[in-house]
């Protein structure tokens, strides 16, 4: 059967970089001005002459993509021949809304696979149109690259869609990040989570025999994550638990059948929710009401930061009262594979000094199973 | 009258072997003819056995099947009962006993197989607020005995005692009994634990040693004493867990180690307590397998001259070989096709050897693992060594 992969170039992505600039999505202008470079078009083409060394029968490939810049182009100069163009921007690529505009087409193209070349608002244009309908994979030529669906490097792009091709990979949650523009604009650098697209993810493997293996889904790892979880809110009766932002929390909370905010911080006594989405000082609040409290984190988005990233309401001032002690943190292995060191940024020096000192951080892979994973702070 | 069911209660069983089948993940299981020989009929077709555990080739000894016929014809076929009701025949006593001497222990246990003693014994060994340590790449019948456990779990890397001691340190402050595990010969590389820095580490925490040296006992260590001989800590592993089926020739688990362990072991091991004991004849054949390593040590010294020429050869032929310190010499080929199509090739040549591939191993590494027989002439090595050179060839591999 032929595999329908979507083909999406932001043509501009990247341009912003060089000369300084956070982004280009609205600076598109002013990076010109500066004297700035397409990056995507030739990330895009590299990718794909990678993509063509690899084993992969291209003729069971169709290509679903648009003209010019945007994807036709890149995919011809490579050497892509099996190419149906979809949609046409007419005029010059300058804005998100030519990605969103193309994304409203492909949507409807039955893809398998949406591969994009770009940046975080590049994908986060993508998720909005096509949300959870198409798994998505980023190939890295953006300014900021926080989200979970790109590949480390072109090659490294290459290589997972041919082993998503050959039916190796699997898909799983991709957590979508990019700079909080509210916040951005007032001059302040943070990043936030938008969303959990899908994206594609290492099975995780167990063994079943003395040599063969089973690969298990990211949700049987997750099962087992909310199993743990449940046990310790039975074991710590009398605390308050912090839910954190991301897909593995989330997933974890709907198990207990606690309601959950995706995107937020939740507050759970005894299994029941005692505050939903709570900003900073709420949880300053909270944490006088109750003193003994731990938090739930996950590493979010591909850099493997547990804090500093996507969760801006743990505030120094709240990760100090709650005590480094008592921060759990939980992950898949499969995330672990793609961030094998955690990185935490509180944005306080000392604080990120404490965990700097510990070096390494215990993190939860499986039901009462944990392995010590490498922790690096301030390093972004 | 058709009777209308609620549910059909056999179906699954079909459909998840279907599944298996499709995803080609079933096992075929191959047939010998022989017994397990140097060279084999496998399959109606004669081989050059490289899979098997049979490293000394003593499953084949005379000694060790006089043994068996001896103790069958002395005790009968059966042993009558589980060990701890009517089923322990002063034969089983006396394996112990020379087993003890032989692992220069204090004392030690019979398992009916090594999967038994694991999945028997590691669950009694910690609980509740306890935790166990594992290397990340431990074997199977760990794992299961491990889940067996209310104690939490935690893995280090592969070998790293540095990273074994920030877990150790992390435990220190948290948990009653701290166990360590692991593998004492690593079945798919061939690598050895560095048990000794283990052990060392251990007594820094107050931790239990526990090893499964299932494919060093025989192996490693003076005249195939296994790991503890190897590193000159004879005694010092808490736990020292193998087994008579690979290099011993015949079938069981055991533990060695202080008679306290051996009798907490057997009055809490319910694999132990709850399964018949070893037939007379297996006890017979595993004394004489413990008689002909403390007699005989050309065994051992031939396995030992068979794995240097192999590897060397393997390795002068351009093909990589990897970091095996034992028998097990994996020859590496990188693509997991590539590994499957050169050991059917392989075996239409009149080599046995399995591929192991991805995700056992990592994806660049998939590999033909071979085993190394002491009962092998060189004509024999020769033989399998100019099918690797001529196929490896043929593949682009070398």
């Amino acid at each position: 059967m032929t595999a329908r992969i979507g083909f999406l170039v932001n043509p501009i992505a990247g341009m912003g970089g060089r000369v300084g600039l956070k982004g280009t999505d609205d600076v598109f202008d002013k990076a010109v001005e500066l004297g700035a470079q397409p990056v995507a078009p030739k990330k895009a083409e590299e990718m794909l002459r990678e993509f063509l060394t690899l084993s992969v029968k291209q003729s069971d490939l169709l290509w679903v993509t648009c003209d010019g810049d945007m994807g036709k182009k890149e995919c011809e100069q490579a050497g892509i021949t099996n190419i149906q163009v979809v949609y046409n921007p007419g005029g010059k690529i300058t804005s998100a809304e030519d990605t969103k505009n193309a994304c409203k087409i492909l949507l409807k193209q039955n893809l398998d696979l949406l591969v994009f070349c770009g940046g975080d608002g590049t994908a986060r244009d993508i998720f909005s149109i096509v949300g959870n309908n198409i798994p998505i994979l980023g190939i890295p030529a953006g300014v900021k690259m926080h989200s979970g669906v790109f590949g480390v490097t072109t090659t490294t792009t290459a290589k997972i869609l041919q082993e998503f091709i050959v039916k190796r990979l699997t898909i799983g949650d991709a957590e979508i990040m990019d700079l909080d523009e509210a916040l951005y604009r007032k001059g302040e650098w943070k990043v936030r989570l938008y969303g959990v697209a899908r994206g594609i993810v290492e099975p995780t493997y167990i063994q079943v025999g003395k040599a063969s293996y089973e690969s298990i889904t990211d949700d049987e790892v997750k099962d087992e994550l909310a199993e743990h979880v449940k046990d310790e809110l039975e074991k710590y009766s009398d605390w308050l638990f912090l839910f954190c932002a991301g897909s593995t929390i989330e997933y974890i909370a709907k198990k207990l059948n606690i309601e959950h905010t995706l995107l937020g911080i939740d507050a759970v006594y005894q299994k029941k929710l005692v505050g939903k989405d709570v900003n900073e000082q709420q949880i300053l609040t909270l944490l006088k009401q109750y003193p003994k409290t731990k938090l739930l984190l996950s590493p979010i988005g591909a850099q493997g930061f547990i804090l500093g990233r996507g969760n801006l309401q743990l505030s120094p001032a709240v990760i100090r009262k709650i005590g480094v002690e008592n921060i759990i943190v939980v992950a898949t292995s499969s995330k672990l594979l793609h961030t094998p060191l955690l990185r935490v940024d509180t944005g306080d020096k000392n604080l990120d000094c404490l965990f700097a000192k510990q070096g390494y951080l215990m993190v939860v892979i499986g039901y009462r199973l944990s392995r010590v994973v490498k922790l690096q702070t301030n390093s972004y | 009258m058709t009777q209308i069911t609620k549910r059909n209660p056999n179906k699954f069983l079909k459909d998840e072997f279907d599944e298996l089948v499709k995803n080609h993940l079933e096992w075929n299981i191959r047939v010998l003819q022989s017994g397990s020989k140097p060279h084999s009929m496998i399959d109606g077709k004669e081989a050059i056995m490289l899979c098997s555990n049979n490293y000394l080739n003593l499953s084949n000894h005379p000694r060790l099947v006089k043994g068996a016929i001896e103790a069958a014809k002395k005790y009968g076929a059966g042993s009558g009962s589980v060990r701890a009701i009517a089923g322990t025949l002063q034969i089983h006593k006396e394996v112990e006993k020379r087993l003890a001497k032989f692992k220069r222990t204090e004392s030690s246990l019979i398992y009916q197989t090594g999967f038994a003693a694991n999945s028997g014994l590691i669950p009694q060994l910690v609980g509740e607020g306890d935790i166990v340590i594992s290397d990340e790449l431990n074997h199977g019948s760990i794992i299961d005995g491990v889940r067996l456990t209310k104690a939490d779990r935690a893995i280090f890397k592969h070998r790293d005692v540095g990273d074994l001691e920030r877990v150790l340190t992390d435990a220190d402050k948290k948990y009653r009994r701290i166990l360590i595990i692991s593998d004492g010969v690593f079945s798919m590389d061939g690598d050895i634990a560095p048990m000794d820095k283990i052990v060392k580490l251990a007594n820094e925490f107050g931790a239990m040693t526990y090893v499964d040296d299932a494919h060093g006992e025989g192996v490693i260590g003076e005249d195939g004493r296994g790991i503890g001989a190897h590193f000159h800590i004879e005694g010092k592993i808490d736990v020292e867990m193998g087994t008579f089926s690979k290099a011993f020739g015949v079938v069981g688990g055991l533990i060695a180690g202080s008679q306290d362990l051996v009798n907490f072991a057997y009055n809490k091991s319910r694999t132990w307590l709850l399964s018949g004991s070893h037939p007379p004849a297996v006890s017979g054949a595993q004394l004489a397998a413990i008689d002909v390593l403390e007699t005989e040590p050309e065994h051992v010294k031939r396995l030992w001259e068979n794995t240097r020429y192999f590897k060397k050869e393997l390795s002068s032929m351009g093909f990589n070989t990897g970091n095996s310190e034992t028998p097990i010499t994996p020859v590496i080929v990188g693509d997991s096709g590539k590994a499957k199509e050169l050991s059917n090739m392989l075996f239409d040549e009149g080599v046995f050897a399995l591929p192991i591939v991805f995700p056992m191993v990592a994806k660049d590494k998939a590999r033909i693992r071979t085993m190394m027989n002491a009962g092998l002439t060189k004509k024999d090595m020769d033989f399998a060594l100019s099918k690797f050179e001529t196929l490896g060839k043929k593949l682009s591999i070398i």
